[in-house]
């Protein structure tokens, strides 16, 4: 009779367990909480990116500031007497590379007493982030930043700190975008590829809609996708309504929270949204400053997405450290009448005291009725002129439009929804006067 | 004083200023469109424009038009105007507050330091003057149609208030330099003159300058009905049956009239051509006086009777009314005298015409009027051996083509009429450049894609073949290191272009480089006192810088020496063809081409020889007949030189060799 010896591998399983157990045991595991001190008192506050209203916003403050943006800009910043430092974001350098690049530029900025830095548009989250290590010393700070820059990065995050979100992957071949097809569908026990799911295939780290490719079968992989669309994240498919937040936070508090309610996605958004996404709000603040914990946000705004599935669930999309787009900050400030831009800079500054942030921001619940925008896209490759309908004008929930004829018939290649050349705003105390319109348009072309 | 405007729009407008006025500099633009909105708003109002015009002496010091093309005054254009108003985003908008601050300005209610109020109301007058048909608007289906209620409401709105604030006296006197500076070019396409006099109709019952109002009558007189009888009897059948009556005193009597009218108007009317059409039918002997020809038309109309008679049978009809003034010319020029003309013409009577180029021919009248896309090409071809220096290239951007039509009419219309039947019924036109044939059929594009249809018969069937063969000679003389006109002009129009060739922008670096080298050799190749007497035998194509009314640089554009001469006040005048027929352009600097009044032939604009050296790049030039580039003084050069370094030439590098 024999005894089954343990072999040496159970042996070694058991033990080395238990040491790692006890190891873990007393270190702290989870998310490395950030530890950074407080800009110097004084000091001047780089805005990474052009923004009119933003520069505004600092003048109204008399905040001390610097705007570092492209080389282009020096003319207009020097014309009308913009502190201005001009710098080449290249937009092809990796992270690395640009926590590289950054150190330079941050002392260049340092010697203009810069000692701060707030990011203002997608591109510019990582740059600003570098800066902000140098400044603090701290290398975690960037890291941090590209947690806002690259989406697997962030959804992982998000799915660590107890968000829900829908099953992800990275890809970096087509290969790996069937297998993700497959596996999805094969657990939806959506075989035999009859009615498949969709999947959705995103770029890491562009905003918007710029990248984003909708997978409905596997011949889509080989039609919709080429090389570019690589490395990309591969997520399974949430059915439900699309809501986008700008939560402005102060000392990891959420001092207002705007709902936006996506009325034609990339095409047209309603602040604040319809009643019946209104009713989510208390959820969708309880995500939010979710968001705000896993994701270790101090100071500055957020501006995440959330998918409302028919279940009542809230699923966390994406999530943006800058302005949003879409004119969004306008609908607000036409719906609360407040100055969003000047909230951010409130909010993104540590300095700023509670007697600024006191009565600063509006009541949720009380608003100047519902707000609208509508981007207007360029149909054809030359445009001539603009066409608007008449009874546009008409429109009880019309407010204005900036549509000009453009000085230049040839419209630029578009990636995305592109670039709108022109904005339809819309306002009024029905939300349906806003919202029809908002939905009216979308096939309407605006040009000649 | 009330005004009739809802207070809630101009308080929302007040607002909307104040706050564009104390926005921070570079924050402006953002408000922009909310201040053009609530102008928008109160400019629907029925005082709205008079409110938006107390308040104009604010818009530029609140920053109303900084950061867009309206920003400086002086800088805008009035035919720019009609467009922008047309428009229907927001830009027509702004060139209403923008008309509204140019009221201010010629009322002496602001003051810009660029521009005087004498320039304001001149602004003003010719705004007014390019658009009477908004000043005096016609209630019709058709513009109803057309949509745009919107602006053109506003528009008129506009106009109505700037007929009150200004007088309509000048107004008139404006039109009509316009009217006459086209019409003194003789086109062959009359439709943007025939538009304007129908325009200026609407000025008739107003205050305006006596001798203008007559000049305007005598111009709708001419397309309309030039004679009393034609008066009484409008519709071109009752008319015919009038001219069955008359004798042929009173038929003389008639076609004088109406030829003296042509005469001075190269425009035709309707029944001009029924009375000619009845006269080749039932009294020949009149015609020479229904067309007014010279001694040498007549002789030609005599010499060459029977085809006369049979291209008025076949191609002079109502809808291609124009051609009567070409055939008239025609003759005068003697073509038909030149042998391979009258076969060549026969040849065209029977073609048989591509389906595409029929259908583009009679896309070109309007229809129902029983006429064979034939007669239409005849009709063309008539106008074209008429009025070698009246073909024009509509809105094309083909000046290169129709210098090509032109000079082949002029010196070869035997080569012309061999190569209209070759497009028309061969759709195909080839040419041989180095030994190669290259032809159109094969190729794939040109210079333009979509051609605007707006052209002569000729130009339309040939205008797509020589378009492509044109950019196929420049795409094979490309990276040869000198301009590609030095090859591709004599293969493209033919040996009439001489060999030699200068052009003052150097190929591989783009700079100007030898400029006093390249005006002497223009002096001494072109200018009678230091040529040695060569006179210029065949029109030679030359590159210009077109500039605009500041001398700020265009574009490039093609265009024809057609002689060099002095004129009446013994001055050495270039006398050049410009295929964009057009009146009157300002090329700055005091540079202002003329069409009349320095012994132009029709057709012809003209400048002062150092004004044209000045805007020249580029020329062809015999090298056996060269004179002494030496003995142009200095001074000349200099004044040339300076002229184009502060115009053009700032876009450009100089560079002295």
């Amino acid at each position: 009779m024999t005894f089954d010896q343990p072999t040496a591998q159970e042996i070694s399983f058991k033990q080395t367990d238990q040491t790692d157990r006890k190891i873990i045991e007393n270190i702290q595991t989870g998310p490395k909480k950030l530890k950074i001190t407080k800009p110097e008192k004084g000091k001047k506050i780089a805005l990474i990116g052009w923004s009119i209203p933003t520069i505004e916003a600092m003048d109204q403050l008399k905040r001390p500031y610097v705007v570092v943006s492209l080389p282009e800009f020096n003319d207009y910043a020097k014309q009308h007497n913009i502190p201005f430092f001009a710098w080449d974001f290249n937009n092809e350098l990796g992270y690395q590379q640009v926590y590289q690049q950054a150190k330079d530029l941050s002392e260049q900025l340092r010697a203009l007493e810069v000692d701060h830095a707030i990011p203002l548009f997608e591109e510019t989250v990582e740059w600003a982030g570098a800066l902000n290590a140098y400044f603090r010393n701290e290398p975690r700070v960037f890291h941090h930043s590209i947690l806002f820059r690259d989406k697997a990065m962030m959804k992982r995050r998000a799915h660590i700190g107890g968000l829900r979100v829908g099953v992800f992957e990275e890809g970096n071949q087509k290969e790996d975008v069937k297998q993700f097809f497959q596996r999805v569908n094969d657990s939806l026990l959506r075989h035999h590829g009859e009615d498949p799911d969709p999947v959705h295939i995103k770029a890491l780290n562009k905003a918007g809609a710029a990248g984003h490719r909708m997978i409905r079968s596997v011949e889509d992989i080989d039609q919709k996708l080429s090389d570019d669309n690589f490395p990309c994240l591969m997520e399974s498919h949430l059915d439900g309504i699309e809501v986008s937040c700008e939560a402005f936070i102060h000392q990891g508090k959420v001092l207002f929270l705007n709902i936006t309610e996506y009325v034609v996605f990339g095409y047209s958004m309603m602040v604040p949204p319809s009643p019946d996404i209104e009713e989510y709000r208390s959820a969708i603040r309880n995500e939010v400053q979710k968001v705000v914990d896993a994701f270790d946000i101090e100071y500055g705004i957020i501006h995440p997405e959330f998918f409302i599935t028919n279940d009542d669930e809230i699923y966390f999309g994406e999530v943006a450290y800058r302005i949003p787009g879409g004119h969004i900050f306008d609908l607000m400030q036409k719906a609360y009448q407040f100055n969003p831009y000047v909230g951010h800079i409130l909010c993104s500054d540590p300095h700023t005291s509670t007697e600024e942030l006191d009565g600063f921001f509006p009541q949720e619940d009380e608003t100047n009725g519902h707000a609208g925008s509508f981007l207007v896209y360029p149909k054809k490759n030359f445009i001539q002129g603009v066409n608007i309908p008449d009874e546009l004008e008409e429109h009880p929930g019309f407010d204005k439009h900036t549509l000009y004829k453009p000085m230049q018939a040839k419209v630029q290649d578009q990636e995305g929804y592109g670039n709108h050349l022109g904005t339809l705003f819309f306002h009024h105390e029905d939300h349906e006067q806003v919202k029809q319109p908002l939905t009216d348009y979308v096939d309407h072309d605006f040009f000649m | 004083m009330s005004l009739k405007v809802d207070t809630n729009q101009t308080e929302a407008f007040m607002q909307a200023l104040d706050t564009l006025e104390n926005a921070f500099p570079y924050a402006k633009k953002m408000y922009q469109s909310d201040l053009f909105q609530a102008a928008a708003r109160v400019m629907d109002e029925e005082d709205g424009m008079k409110f938006l015009y107390q308040h104009a002496d604010r818009f530029d010091e609140s920053g109303i038009f900084e950061g867009g093309p309206w920003a400086e005054p002086s800088k805008l254009e009035p035919r720019l105007v009609a467009g922008s108003l047309m428009d229907s985003g927001m830009t027509s908008i702004v060139e209403i507050l923008s008309e509204l601050r140019m009221v201010a300005i010629a009322k002496g209610n602001y003051k810009h330091q660029n521009v005087s109020k004498e320039q304001a109301k001149e602004f003003l007058n010719e705004v007014m003057a390019l658009n009477v048909d908004i000043l005096f608007p016609e209630e019709t289906e058709a513009s109803r149609i057309e949509g745009k209620q919107k602006e053109k409401n506003r528009a008129e709105r506009l106009f109505q208030f700037l007929a009150d604030e200004l007088t309509l006296a000048p107004i008139s006197g404006k039109l009509l330099k316009e009217i006459d500076d086209l019409v003194a070019q003789r086109p062959i396409m009359v439709n943007r003159i025939v538009h304007m006099i129908k325009n200026s109709r609407s000025l008739l019952d107003k205050d305006i300058d006596e001798q203008d109002k007559r000049a305007i009558k005598r111009y709708v007189r001419a397309i309309t009905c030039p004679t009393k009888k034609c008066q009484k009897y409008q519709e071109p059948c009752e008319y015919r049956k009038q001219l069955k009556e008359m004798s042929d005193k009173e038929l003389e009597e008639e076609a004088r009239t109406f030829a003296k009218s042509m005469r001075e108007t190269g425009l035709v009317s309707k029944h001009h051509v029924v009375l000619v059409r009845y006269l080749n039918k039932h009294r020949e002997k009149l015609l020479p006086e229904a067309l007014r020809l010279t001694k040498k038309g007549k002789a030609n109309a005599e010499q060459h009777a029977d085809i006369v008679s049979k291209l008025i049978t076949v191609a002079i009809h109502p809808p291609m009314r124009q051609a009567l003034y070409g055939l008239a010319c025609m003759l005068e020029r003697g073509v038909l005298s030149s042998t391979p003309v009258i076969p060549g013409l026969k040849r065209l009577i029977e073609l048989d015409l591509q389906p595409d180029v029929r259908k583009v021919l009679l896309n070109s009248i309007n229809g129902n009027e029983g006429i064979t896309a034939n007669d239409i090409m005849m009709a063309g071809v008539i106008s074209v051996l008429g009025q070698p220096l009246g073909v024009g290239q509509g809105m094309n951007p083909t000046c290169q083509t129709a210098r090509g039509i032109s000079l082949w009419s002029l010196h070869a219309p035997g080569y012309l009429l061999e190569l209209i039947p070759r497009a028309a019924r061969d759709g195909d036109v080839d040419v041989q450049f180095e030994g190669q044939r290259i032809h159109s059929k094969n190729l794939r594009e040109g210079l333009v894609n979509d051609l605007h249809e707006e052209l002569d018969p000729v130009s339309l069937i040939l205008v797509p073949h020589l378009d492509r063969i044109y950019g196929e000679l420049v795409r094979r003389s490309k990276f040869r290191g000198d301009d590609v006109h030095k090859w591709v002009n004599p293969a493209f129009y033919g040996d009439w272009i001489p060999r030699g060739f200068s052009s003052t922008i150097d190929p591989l670096t783009g700079s100007i480089a030898d400029y006093p080298g390249f005006v002497r050799l223009f002096y001494a190749t072109h200018h009678p006192e230091y040529n040695n007497g060569y006179e210029l035998i065949y029109p030679n194509p030359v590159g210009i810088f077109i500039t605009n009314s500041f001398g700020h640089m265009l574009g490039l554009h093609a265009v024809s020496i057609q002689r060099i001469a002095k004129d009446s006040n013994g001055k050495y005048r270039v006398y050049f063809y410009n295929p964009n027929n057009d009146s009157a352009q300002d090329w700055g600097q005091g540079i202002t081409p003329t069409v009349t009044g320095h012994d132009e032939i029709p057709g012809e604009s003209s400048l002062p020889f150092h004004e044209f050296a000045a805007r020249l790049y580029a020329f062809h030039y015999n090298p056996y007949e060269q004179g002494d580039a030496y003995a142009v003084d200095n001074q000349f050069v200099e004044k040339v030189e300076k002229l184009a370094k502060e115009s053009w030439g700032e876009k450009y590098t100089w560079v002295d060799l």
